[in-house]
């Protein structure tokens, strides 16, 4: 049963190292890791990452978050500034760490890397939902991941729209503001029939990667009490154009 | 002992070019000379000086700037690279060809260079006197390379990962983008030369910042020597672009210095085409670089040999 949840985003930057020598949006950070120092603070019994990638799957635990994608010479430059930590030369740029494994998803490496930073050592489950899978879909993984035996955190990584200016990485479209605004409105009023009820077709078209992700948190808290969750808004901003919203949710007793 | 010819053949990147001169117009350019391909933008709102060029003009008075510095081509766009107000194919061919006219009437033997993804354009500007299609958004239109054959003019192929054009690239990630750029140049340049696109009128060029970030360019400016080592030349444009800013944390009016550097790590790397803002600046570092490398002599040299 889901005892807390919490919503973080999960865009690349947040990742360690990968805006480089400036700390990029310092507020935002620390509004994920007040949330997910909340989420721990219930001691569950173990923590299930969320997050959108391009396939609905339980990826091991242990999964090595390699950032080397969006960002080739950082496993580098990381060795290069702590050359204690491991022997030998800096590894070379390029091709990522183990190119024959799968890479973790994006929004888990993010999500994972803010439980690392918190401490948590517990056992911890890192599923992705697909970006096109169905609110039904979404909805029964949801009650699923509901129904598992131990007391359950939930850490779900979820973006809006990335198309709220001319600025933004997907230019601006009028449509996204009264999206982000609806979805903003759901979490504040811990309405999860409404994240239920987003449009798929429109939130793709909008860039809003969340949208199976809240759908898949809908589906869990809907299944674990009749109740609205009692939520909080930590950040709530589009410094991009690029919509991140971090909450929290208590699903009544 | 039967040799396997597939293995011997697959060890190397293809198709590969022979090594020999680049043919653009009338002009043939050995391989060791760099070459300065000057932006003349025929746009209001491109991202470096906005609209300095958008009066027929003044782009024309730049042209003559430009040649004077010692530009070997012109390049002339009339689209922004970054998302805006929809350019149609008829305002498009507005901006560039009556210009194009204008340049050729005024210079039989420059070099013009077209910025366009689309083959009407590039039609258009090849009847008027075009000699290199700058496909930079990577053949999102596959005529644009029959028109280049049809009128046995260049063609440039570019990488832009999984971006459409007029889009910035939001998240990109690649397992190794130095790869995939290899990947898709030689692709396309396959298919330029199966197409009838001319193999020494061919260009490749990774197109910095094209549906890759800071780290993407500054990783396929590391590795430019895989490109190189293919035998086709390399065109680069990074001048003042923004992985250059966000490297060193400088807007678009300070980014010479940085467009430099990266410019000589290219020369050095063997890219044989600057697409460059700053033409005699350019020209410079292409000189030095090219000197330091023992391709060119000094201009003058009597100190110590009196």
């Amino acid at each position: 049963m889901i005892v807390r949840a919490a919503l973080c985003p999960s865009p690349p930057l947040l990742a360690t190292g990968v805006t480089g020598q400036a700390d990029v949006l310092p507020e935002l950070r620390e509004a994920c890791e007040a949330a997910v120092a909340w989420l721990l603070a219930a001691a569950p019994d173990a923590v299930t990452v969320i997050g959108p990638a391009t396939a609905t799957a339980t990826w091991p635990p242990d999964s090595f978050p390699d950032p080397s994608m969006h960002a080739p010479a950082l496993n580098r430059l990381a060795r290069l500034a702590a050359p204690a930590t491991a022997p030998g030369p800096a590894p070379a740029t390029g091709p990522r760490v183990d190119p024959l494994r799968p890479a973790l998803p994006l929004s888990l490496v993010i999500g994972a890397q803010f439980l690392d930073g918190a401490g948590y050592a517990g056992p911890r489950v890192l599923q992705s939902v697909s970006e096109s899978a169905s609110p039904g879909a979404c909805r029964d993984l949801g009650r699923d991941l509901a129904a598992d035996a131990p007391l359950t955190a939930l850490l779900v990584m979820g973006d809006g729209t990335a198309r709220r200016s001319a600025a933004a990485p997907g230019y601006l479209d009028e449509r996204a503001e009264p999206f982000d605004t609806v979805v903003e409105q759901a979490f504040r009023d811990g309405d999860m029939s409404a994240l239920a009820a987003l449009d798929p077709d429109v939130a793709r078209d909008l860039l809003a990667a969340g949208r199976p992700a809240w759908q898949v948190l809908a589906g869990a808290l809907t299944a674990t009490s009749a109740v609205r969750p009692r939520t909080r808004i930590l950040y709530s901003d589009a410094p991009f154009g690029v919509a991140y919203l971090v909450a929290t949710l208590e699903p009544a007793p | 002992m039967i040799m396997d010819d597939d293995a011997a053949a697959g060890s190397e990147p293809q198709p590969r070019r022979t090594p020999g001169p680049l043919r653009l117009g009338g002009r043939e350019f050995p391989p060791e000379r760099a070459l300065v391909m000057a932006i003349v933008n025929r746009t209001p709102d491109s991202f470096y000086r906005p609209g300095v060029t958008w009066d027929e003009d003044a782009a024309l008075e730049r042209v003559h700037a430009i040649v004077a510095e010692g530009a070997d081509l012109l390049d002339i766009g009339g689209v922004p690279a970054k998302p805006g107000p929809e350019v149609t194919v008829t305002e498009e061919i507005r901006r560039i060809v009556p210009f194009i006219e204008r340049v050729r009437a005024a210079y039989p033997d420059l070099v013009i260079s077209v910025d366009t993804w689309r083959h009407e354009p590039a039609r258009a500007a090849c009847e008027a006197g075009a000699d290199l299609l700058n496909d930079t958004w990577s053949a999102w239109d596959p005529k644009v390379a029959d028109v280049a054959a049809e009128f046995g003019v260049g063609l440039v192929c570019s990488h832009v990962g999984v971006a459409l054009p007029r889009t910035r690239p939001h998240r990109a990630a690649f397992s190794d983008v130095a790869a995939d750029v290899l990947d898709r140049v030689l692709l396309l340049a396959g298919r330029a030369l199966a197409a009838g696109v001319e193999a020494d009128r061919i260009v490749i060029d990774p197109a910095h910042d094209f549906g890759k970030n800071t780290w993407h360019s500054l990783e396929v400016t590391r590795r430019l020597g895989e490109l190189t080592a293919t035998g086709w030349p390399v065109l680069m444009s990074a001048s003042r672009k923004d992985f250059v800013g966000e490297t060193l944390g400088v807007g678009v009016d300070d980014r010479l210095a940085g467009t430099l550097a990266a410019t000589a790590v290219g020369a050095w790397l063997g890219a044989r085409i600057f697409r460059a803002h700053d033409v005699l600046q350019t020209r410079q570092a292409l000189e030095m670089v090219a000197s330091i490398k023992a391709d060119r002599p000094p201009a003058r040299a009597t100190r110590g040999l009196a």
